[in-house]
């Protein structure tokens, strides 16, 4: 029974008397636990910082750092380690100080081994109760920071939608006048103006000013949405094949391989495809710039539950942690504005919560980028359920 | 080739807009007709004969697509080209299944304004041709009853 400890529960064992130390070393061996032993507190903390433990066996009355001192140091630098401490029969007193400070409990000398043996793995449950614990905690603010993450985002959006379509009105005027003052200085009347070039090129920057800023408020309000656009059932694989054709001469000049894992049947989600393209368009886009020569993207699809998950993993220069929880926010970016207005993967994370999917990414810097895509999958059974 | 004027109605309530952008049309040779809201324009086609509304999808008062419906009951052959200054597409995609020839972001390609009135145009003397036509084959059947 004890053997499902053995390789699992690490024990250090601390008592200045060596004799009484071995003699409960070899008995708690007997029954499957091998301590680790160690003469005094020093001792004790130099062996902790090399090896990790769970649980250690204190004795209180050392000379050196006293029991109850090493009981703190250890609590202070190695939170998870649970410490039963051993008193003397008399000193219940230090037992009481002990659990103050953070002891899993106290056993009285002379100790019985059987309840030394309860007591260690008591402790040790206790360990694996907080760890587990703390993983829970960890996913529960993970979810909790996504949660918040898709409603900040969401009413980013409204407000960007809104902001592009008040400056959209007065960009209009704008661009209507300066137009208008350029057909005027064009005409032949004109030509006899001496700095009829110099006013054309002012109109014409203006001009270009113009396309940029609507280029930005455009992309806010995720123009490229065709009119003929509503839901029907999507092959991805299909999709993404369209898309790499239009991203050909790319993939072909940095030599990139792609590596084809799409699930043959399970790659049929229910959605809208022109949506759906424009957001793979960004998506693979951003992959082929990240690579270098001869990188590889590699597509792999799979079902869980009523969804696809399609990843899309890149083996490019990756994307720094401090990055990561803003790649979806509009205007961040890491390329200067003639490449990217930094609102690319904003309106992919715009478009995907408008479809009822989901949107995630992972990165290790140097190494590889996975953007996981995650929509509803198709099933037709709308189409049994109708009657006949 | 001379170039026949076509006759623009502009819809907008943004008057600064409505004021250059007909500067711009007269510029090009086209006969410009101005409203700032949905009431003025229907006033303006009851008495010209106009071929293509350029119509704003946002105003206060009686909204665009309300106006596009109340073209097209009374004048169905007249093109309308609907402009937007907003994301909502989907309005603007209710608008061509009212009736409206096209839609354009604001701001537009003055190249393309062009060449959606053109063809909105086009369409419109194309259906006046045919309703001739009909009525001249009608005519001739009549009177060769007789």
């Amino acid at each position: 029974m004890n053997k499902h400890y053995d390789n699992k529960l690490r024990l250090l064992i601390v008592d200045d008397e060596e004799g009484f130390r071995r003699t409960i070393a070899k008995r708690l061996a007997k029954r499957g636990l091998k301590p680790v032993q160690a003469s005094g507190g020093e001792e004790c903390l130099g062996i902790l910082k090399q090896n990790p433990m769970d649980v250690v066996v204190l004795d209180v009355k050392m000379p050196g750092i006293s029991g109850i001192d090493t009981l703190r140091l250890i609590k202070q630098e190695f939170e998870k380690i649970q410490v039963i401490l051993l008193t003397g029969n008399v000193a219940v007193s230090d037992g009481i100080e002990g659990i103050k400070s953070g002891a899993f409990d106290y056993l009285t000398k002379p100790v019985e081994i059987d309840h030394l043996v309860n007591k260690i793995k008591q402790a040790f449950e206790m360990t694996r109760l907080e760890e587990e614990k703390q993983k829970e905690f960890e996913y529960r603010a993970k979810l909790e920071k996504k949660m918040i993450d898709t409603e900040r985002l969401a009413s980013i959006g409204t407000m960007s939608t809104g902001i592009a379509h008040e400056i959209n009105n007065p960009l209009a005027i704008i661009n209507e006048s300066a137009g208008f003052m350029k057909q005027v200085v064009s005409s032949p009347e004109m030509s006899m103006f001496s700095q009829k070039d110099a006013l054309l090129m002012g109109i014409e920057k203006i001009e270009k000013s113009i396309k940029r800023a609507r280029k930005i408020t455009h992309q806010l309000l995720g123009h490229v949405k065709k009119p003929e656009s509503k839901f029907s059932e999507v092959n991805l694989k299909a999709l993404l094949y369209e898309t790499f054709g239009l991203l050909k001469r790319e993939i072909k000049n940095k030599q990139i391989n792609i590596n084809w894992e799409i699930d043959k049947k399970k790659n049929i989600v229910w959605s809208d495809p022109y949506q759906i393209q424009q957001v793979l368009m960004n998506l693979l886009s951003n992959a082929v710039h990240a690579l270098s020569e001869n990188g590889s993207i590699t597509l792999s699809t799979r079902e869980i539950y009523e969804d696809i998950i399609l990843e899309i993993k890149d083996t490019g220069i990756g994307i720094p942690k401090e990055n990561l929880g803003k790649i979806f926010d509009p205007f961040f970016t890491t390329k200067s504005f003639d490449e990217g207005t930094g609102l690319g993967l904003f309106v992919v994370h715009k478009i995907i919560s408008n479809l009822n999917g989901k949107i995630d990414v992972s990165s290790t810097v140097g190494e590889c980028t996975c953007f996981q895509l995650s929509l509803p999958k198709y099933t037709n059974q709308t189409d049994n359920d109708t009657p006949r | 080739m001379i170039k026949i004027p076509a006759r623009v109605l502009i819809v907008d309530d943004e008057k600064d807009f409505v004021e250059m952008f007909s500067l711009r049309l007269e510029g090009q040779g086209e006969k410009v007709f101005i409203a700032y809201s949905g009431k003025d324009a229907l006033k303006i086609l009851e008495n010209v004969a106009i071929d293509v509304v350029i119509l704003d999808i946002r105003m206060p008062g009686m909204d665009g697509i309300d106006t596009l419906r109340q073209i097209k009951i009374l004048h169905p052959i007249v093109e309308v080209i609907l402009l937007t200054g907003h994301g909502s597409t989907e309005t603007a995609v209710e608008g061509m299944k009212l009736g409206a020839f096209d839609y354009l972001m604001k701001p537009a390609d003055f190249k393309d304004i062009k060449v959606k009135m053109e063809n909105a145009r086009k369409r419109k003397d194309e259906q006046e041709e045919r309703i001739r036509q009909a009525e001249v084959r009608f005519l001739l059947r009549r009177s060769g009853d007789v």
